[in-house]
C-alpha cells in the first residue's frame, strides 16, 4: 500500500478562500465570489486584505489531488470497483461512496485488504463513536 | 470499408463511450476499464482488450487459481487457460510468458501480464501482518487517557 | 473484393448447420457521428408539445409605482385590502410571477432528417451490430454466443408462437445471458417519470430481426414478454432499436431469411437497392482503416525518408558532473590538478612568504595549451 516516490506535496495556501465580508454578515456565504465593486479593497489588493485565489496557488501537477499518503482517491460503490484498483494500489486509494451500507462496506474493506488497496474511509458506518 | 472493422476505428468509436469505461471526476479524472482482457485496467489503446485483435487477460479462477485469457484468431472469442494454485508462483509466470510472448503474441504485454498474475496470487495469500492498531493522537489521545484513568479509580 | 465472408446459420437447437454469405450492408462505414446526430433527431420526433399557460403570471393589473417610493420599479399589484396589493408581479424573479421565457407550444419539437442520412445511419448501425467488440462495448453479454452476427435458421420462426419456445431458442443460441442481464437491471426510475408511465428503467437485450414475408409475425408475440427483447421486421429497421441511445453495437439476432433479404433491401456494393428508390450503399472514404498496416505497407515505407539524426536522449553526453566535486572529471579538465594537490599548493600559507612565481616554461605551456 506504499506509494511510489513522489516530489514533496506543497500546498501553497492551506486555508480556505472565504468570500469577502462573509465574516461580518450571516447572509454572506463563505463560498468564494470574486469581489467586483469599484471601490472594493480586496479586489484592489490593499495591504492587509484577504488574498484572492489565483492560478499561481495551484499545486504541482505531479502532486495534484494527492492525499498526504501519496494516493489519489478513487470512489468505489461496490466490490467490483475495488477490483479495478488491483494494479493501481500504489497510486490510488479506494474511497467508499457515501450511500453504501455497512454490510457492503465490510465486504469492500475485506476485498481491498486482500488486494492491498488502501481505503481512505474504512471506518465509516462500521464503527460508531460514542 | 473492410469487414471486420479495424481496431484503430473501433478504438476511436469506443474510446469515449464504452460499457467497460469507468470515469471518475475525483483523482484527476481517471479513466479505468473493466475489460477482463485489460491487464492494467487502464482505458487506453494499448490495453483495451475488446478492440485489439490480440489481447491478454489474467483473471482469478475458482479457488486461488488464475486463468489466462487470450483471443481466438478471426472470431475474437476469448480462450481461457487456467493455472491451478501452486507453491511456486514462478511456474505460472513462465507458463504465461511461454504461451504468449514466446509465441510472438503481444510481447509488449508480458511485463503487465506477469505483474497482474503476481498481484492476483499475492491477493490470495493471507496477510501475515495484522492490522496495526491506530494510536490516538491529540485530543483523542487525551480523551482515551482520561477514560482509562477514570476506569482505574 | 476477395472472398465473401461466410456466416454460420444456427438451428433452433443451437447447432451450426448452414452458411450464408455476408450481405454487403455489413461493410458500410461505421460512422458513430452520423448515427448519433440521426438518432438525436429521430428521438425527438415522438415528442408531444407542452407549455405553461400563456396567462400564467399575468392575471393581475399590476403597474409600476415608478421612482420616489423607495421600492424597486417592478410592477406592483394595485388596490388594497388584501396582502396581494403592493406585491411585485409579472417578473420572473417575483413570487407568482411568470416564468422566464415561458415555454410555447410552437417550440420546434420535431427534426427533419435527410432520408439519405437516415439510411446511412441505419446501414452504419447494421454494420456495427456485426462487430463483436462494439457489441461488447455496448454492454451486451455475448460470451456464450457462438458468433456475431448471430443468424438463426428461419425454418422454425413461422410456428414460434409460445414464449417458452422463444426462451428455449434464446438459450440455445447463447443469447439468454443478455436477457438475464436485463432482468437484473430493472430499477425504479428516479424522478417524476415514475408517475408518468415510465416507472422502471432497464437495459436493452437482443433485437430479433425477422422477415415478415416468410417468418410471419407470430414470433413477435412469442418474444414480447421477454424482458429487453425486441422484434423488428427487416423491411422496416429502426435506428432507435439498432443503436439505442445513439450507441452503436446492438446485439441482433437475425432470422436467416431476414439476413438474406438484406442484399435486396439495401443493395450490394455493385447493385442498387431493390426496395429503396435510387439508393445504393454508402462507401467508405478510407478503404483501409488499419493504421498500423498502412504505415508498415511497402508502398508507404518505400517513400518515407530516413530518420534524421541519431536517436536522442535527454542527456546526450551522459550525466553532467561537477568538476569541483568529482576528481576524475577535474583531472580530465585540468591535468595539473594532481600536481597542485600533491604539492599542497592550495594549503600554502600566505605567511610563509609570497608563493614562488612559476618559471617561464610553465607560462609557455599555459599560453600554448
Amino acid at each position: 500500500m506504499t506509494t511510489v516516490k513522489h516530489v514533496p506535496i506543497v500546498k501553497k495556501h492551506k486555508k480556505r478562500f472565504n468570500r469577502h465580508q462573509s465574516d461580518r454578515f450571516k447572509c454572506v456565504d463563505a463560498s468564494w465570489r470574486k469581489p467586483k465593486g469599484i471601490d472594493n479593497r480586496v479586489r484592489r489588493r490593499f495591504k492587509g486584505q484577504a488574498a484572492m485565489p489565483k492560478i499561481g496557488y495551484g499545486s504541482n501537477k505531479k502532486t495534484r489531488h494527492m492525499t498526504p499518503s501519496g494516493h489519489k482517491a478513487f470512489l468505489v460503490h461496490n466490490v467490483n470497483d475495488v477490483d479495478l484498483l488491483l494494479m493501481h494500489n500504489h497510486t490510488f486509494a479506494a474511497e467508499i461512496s457515501h450511500a453504501v451500507s455497512s454490510r457492503k462496506r465490510i465486504e469492500i474493506v475485506a476485498k481491498a485488504k486482500a488486494l492491498g488497496v488502501k481505503v481512505t474511509n474504512p471506518k465509516g458506518r462500521v464503527t460508531t463513536d460514542v | 470499408m473492410s469487414y471486420p472493422a479495424s481496431s484503430d476505428l473501433l478504438w476511436e468509436i469506443t474510446r469515449n463511450n464504452s460499457s467497460f469505461l469507468v470515469k471518475r471526476k475525483t483523482g484527476s479524472g481517471v479513466r479505468l476499464s473493466r475489460d477482463p482482457l485489460n491487464l492494467r485496467n487502464v482505458h487506453s489503446r494499448k490495453h483495451a482488450g475488446a478492440i485489439n485483435n490480440q489481447a491478454i487477460g489474467i483473471v482469478p479462477s475458482g479457488k486461488g487459481g488464475i486463468s489466462l485469457l487470450t483471443k481466438k484468431k478471426g472470431t475474437g472469442a476469448t480462450i481461457s487457460q487456467s493455472y491451478k494454485p501452486s507453491k511456486t508462483s514462478r511456474k505460472a509466470y513462465v507458463q504465461i510468458a511461454n504461451s504468449t510472448t514466446k509465441k510472438g503474441y503481444r510481447a509488449d504485454l508480458r511485463e503487465d501480464a506477469i505483474s497482474r498474475a503476481s498481484a492476483l496470487i499475492r491477493s490470495y495469500r493471507k496477510s501475515v501482518k495484522p492490522t496495526k492498531e491506530s494510536k490516538p493522537r491529540g485530543s483523542k489521545a487525551k480523551a482515551s487517557a482520561a477514560s482509562a484513568a477514570s476506569a482505574d479509580l | 473484393m476477395t472472398s465473401v465472408p461466410q456466416i454460420q446459420v444456427f438451428s433452433v437447437e443451437g447447432k451450426a448447420d448452414a452458411e450464408l454469405p455476408l450481405p454487403d450492408v455489413f461493410k458500410s462505414p461505421i460512422r458513430s457521428d452520423i448515427v448519433q446526430t440521426v438518432h438525436a433527431g429521430m428521438a425527438k420526433n415522438k415528442r408531444q408539445a407542452y407549455a405553461v399557460s400563456v396567462k400564467a403570471g399575468h392575471q393581475t393589473s399590476a403597474e409600476s409605482w415608478g421612482t420616489g417610493r423607495a421600492v424597486a420599479r417592478i410592477p406592483r399589484v394595485s388596490g388594497g385590502g388584501t396582502h396581494r396589493a403592493g406585491q411585485a408581479a409579472f417578473g420572473n424573479m417575483c413570487r407568482s410571477g411568470r416564468m422566464f421565457a415561458p415555454t410555447k407550444v410552437w417550440r420546434r419539437w420535431h427534426v427533419k432528417i435527410n432520408l439519405n442520412q437516415k439510411r446511412f445511419a441505419t446501414a452504419s448501425a447494421i454494420a456495427a451490430s456485426a462487430s463483436q467488440p462494439l457489441v461488447l462495448s455496448r454492454g451486451h453479454r455475448i460470451s456464450t454466443t457462438p458468433s456475431i452476427p448471430l443468424v438463426v435458421s428461419s425454418s422454425s420462426f413461422p410456428d414460434l408462437a409460445k414464449t417458452r419456445a422463444a426462451v428455449a431458442l434464446l438459450k440455445a443460441v447463447g443469447a439468454y445471458t443478455d436477457v438475464v442481464k436485463v432482468t437484473k437491471s430493472k430499477k425504479l426510475r428516479a424522478g417524476k417519470g415514475k408517475l408518468r408511465g415510465r416507472r422502471h428503467r432497464q437495459r436493452r437485450g437482443p433485437l430479433v430481426i425477422y422477415d415478415p414475408a416468410t417468418d410471419g409475425k407470430v414470433l413477435s408475440k412469442a418474444f414480447r414478454n421477454i424482458p429487453g427483447v425486441e422484434t423488428c421486421p427487416v423491411t422496416a429497421l429502426n435506428l432507435l432499436q439498432l443503436a439505442p441511445g445513439g450507441h452503436l453495437g446492438r446485439f441482433v439476432i437475425w432470422s436467416s431469411d431476414a439476413f438474406k433479404a438484406l442484399d435486396t433491401i439495401y443493395g450490394t456494393s455493385t447493385s442498387p437497392s431493390g426496395t429503396k428508390k435510387d439508393y445504393s450503399l454508402p462507401s467508405a472514404q478510407v478503404t483501409n482503416a488499419d493504421i498500423g498496416r498502412l504505415i508498415n505497407s511497402s508502398e508507404i515505407q518505400s517513400v518515407v525518408r530516413a530518420v534524421k539524426g541519431s536517436a536522442k536522449s535527454k542527456r546526450a553526453g551522459g550525466q553532467k558532473k561537477n568538476p569541483l566535486k568529482n576528481k576524475q572529471v577535474l583531472l580530465r579538465l585540468n591535468p595539473y590538478a594532481k600536481g597542485y594537490a600533491d604539492a599542497k599548493l592550495g594549503q600554502t600559507k600566505y605567511k610563509e612568504g609570497k608563493p614562488v612565481r612559476a618559471n617561464a616554461t610553465f607560462h609557455d605551456v599555459l599560453s600554448t595549451a
